[in-house]
């Protein structure tokens, strides 16, 4: 046999205690070594070689450029160089889709052969150009997954329908032809109202046997009761009941998205009351709220906040046609027919959609018995990350952001 | 690439450092067996980084490389010297059979 020791003090005298106690200390530096040495092999061979080690890896990295909204230096280093399409599929029709396709520019690699595609659908309003958007695609394209932005002139114009959903579909069916990809690995993120898109397509039936999952953050589930917190300026958690306050953007949606159904004359006030500002203006003159038809009353009312007491009132006071169309506009309407899991991220005190929502949703996967994950987080501003968070903050928010990741990017690894 | 590749060749000479504090250097290579043992695990690395970005991709290559350097210290001094010894043998036996 072949000796190894060759450090080693040859020879040591038994009876002696000062070369006994190097010895020790020798045996104890070889043990260590060795023990390091098998800790780096597994460590190596589970982030390389196994689906879940490489899925940790990738999240692992995303991380820290989602926590900074920057690019760490190590994904700048070890990632692919990215190639940056613009695509619009059917150009100056009604059916128009906006496309930003982040992607490596490398072919994949042999394992695990095609690539992972994230279809993203942002919220209400042209969000292509958002540092932290452009920063979460630019490092999911270096970590090897095509990620494309779908944006549709309604949504740019934060108005949400449910017709929208089309536009995910196709860039779905798109990306399922596109070169380099695997087309059983293909899920949907979503943001905000952009949830109405993902649900509505990850429900279509052309494609909902190959959606690999659906992320949503800080999105909605259900606009009667969305309207419901908005009037009492509450919401009820787990039997607990808040006070919401909202941001004015989210009246604005829910007017505009449905205000094509009001008279001109309502749409002229409710447009009036209801305005794309940061803060709200003030409240209607009684004497225009006066002129309101009794729907539109009961809809500004909603909006306002100003009649707590009557919003039961209210709501039954609008008209059939728009709350048939709360009812398309409404995700839980389409959850029974999703058959992706899907995960629900929020902001535990969003102000622009309140988190209610989401428990709501989270209570209808789980009485369908959906495959589901619900997690509240601190660390965003609806769906912003927060870059002023504590550590404590971030290291708590940043661990169960890993696990989600985690399960997002085990899908193509 | 360059800096991945550097990566590697340091991470390497770190496993072959860890590899000699492990004794997993055999006794035949003298006085300057640390040395070769450091620069097995740099060459062993750098191999496994670019063989990790081929098979898996430039993300993977660097866990890659580390498992590849630590095999690689670990086993080849121990091909190498019964490779060493095979050889010996080989010429040996041919040595006596010589007439």
């Amino acid at each position: 046999m072949e000796r190894y020791e060759p450090s080693l003090p040859q020879e040591i005298n038994q009876g002696s205690q000062q070369a006994a106690r190097p010895h020790r200390s020798w045996k104890l530096g070889q043990r260590a070594a060795q023990g390091t040495l098998v800790l780096l092999l597994c460590a190596g061979g589970f982030l390389s070689l196994f689906p879940l080690g490489r899925a940790f890896t990738r999240s692992a990295l995303l991380l820290p450029a989602l926590l900074t909204a920057s690019e760490p230096p190590p994904l700048a280093a070890a990632g692919d160089a990215i190639r940056f399409t613009r695509l619009t599929l059917f150009p100056n029709t009604s059916r128009t889709v906006d496309l930003d396709i982040y992607e490596p520019a490398t072919p994949p690699p042999p394992i695990p052969g095609g690539r992972e595609v994230i279809i993203d659908v942002p919220g209400a309003g042209d969000q292509r150009s958002l540092g932290q958007l452009v920063n979460l695609s630019q490092s999911l394209a270096r970590e090897g997954i095509i990620d494309v932005n779908v944006g549709t002139p309604e949504l740019f114009d934060y108005r949400v329908s449910a017709q929208e959903g089309q536009a995910v579909v196709q860039a779905f069916e798109l990306m399922e032809r596109w070169p380099g990809v695997n087309p059983r690995h293909i899920g949907i993120i979503t943001f905000s109202v952009g949830s109405l898109l993902a649900y509505d397509a990850a429900a279509d039936p052309r494609i909902r046997d190959k959606v690999a999952f659906v992320g949503t953050l800080g999105g909605y589930a259900d606009v009667t009761t969305l309207l419901r917190t908005m009037g009492t300026r509450s919401q009820d958690i787990n039997g607990q009941t808040q006070r919401w306050e909202p941001i004015a953007t989210t009246p604005y949606v829910l007017y505009r998205s449905v205000g094509y159904l009001f008279s001109p004359a309502d749409q002229k006030l409710l447009q009036k009351a209801f305005p794309f500002s940061i803060g709200f203006p003030p409240p209607l003159p009684a004497a225009q709220v006066a002129r309101l038809s009794p729907a539109g009353a009961a809809y500004y009312h909603l909006l306002e906040g100003d009649q707590a007491g009557n919003v039961n009132r209210n709501l039954a006071a609008l008209s059939p046609s728009l709350k048939a169309l709360f009812a398309q506009l409404s995700p839980l309407s389409v959850i029974s027919q999703i058959r992706a899991p899907i995960h629900l991220l929020h902001e535990r005190s969003d102000p622009a959609v309140p988190y209610s929502q989401d428990v709501e949703m989270a209570a209808a996967l789980a009485r369908l018995h959906h495959p589901y994950d619900l997690a509240a987080y601190t660390i965003f501003e609806h769906v912003v990350v927060n870059l002023k968070s504590s550590l404590n903050q971030t290291l708590s928010d940043g661990s169960k952001l890993l696990g989600v990741l985690t399960s997002i990017m085990l899908v193509g690894s | 690439m360059l800096i991945l590749s550097l990566l590697w060749v340091v991470l390497g000479l770190l496993i072959g450092a860890l590899a000699n504090a492990a004794k997993l250097r055999p006794a035949a290579w003298g006085r300057s067996g640390w040395l070769r043992m450091l620069c097995l695990g740099a060459l062993v690395a750098l191999l496994g980084g670019w063989l990790g970005t081929w098979v898996l991709g430039a993300l993977f290559a660097t866990a890659t490389a580390l498992w590849i350097a630590v095999l690689g210290v670990a086993l080849l001094p121990r091909l190498i010297m019964w490779g060493i010894r095979f050889l010996h043998a080989r010429q040996a036996t041919r040595q006596l059979k010589k007439p």
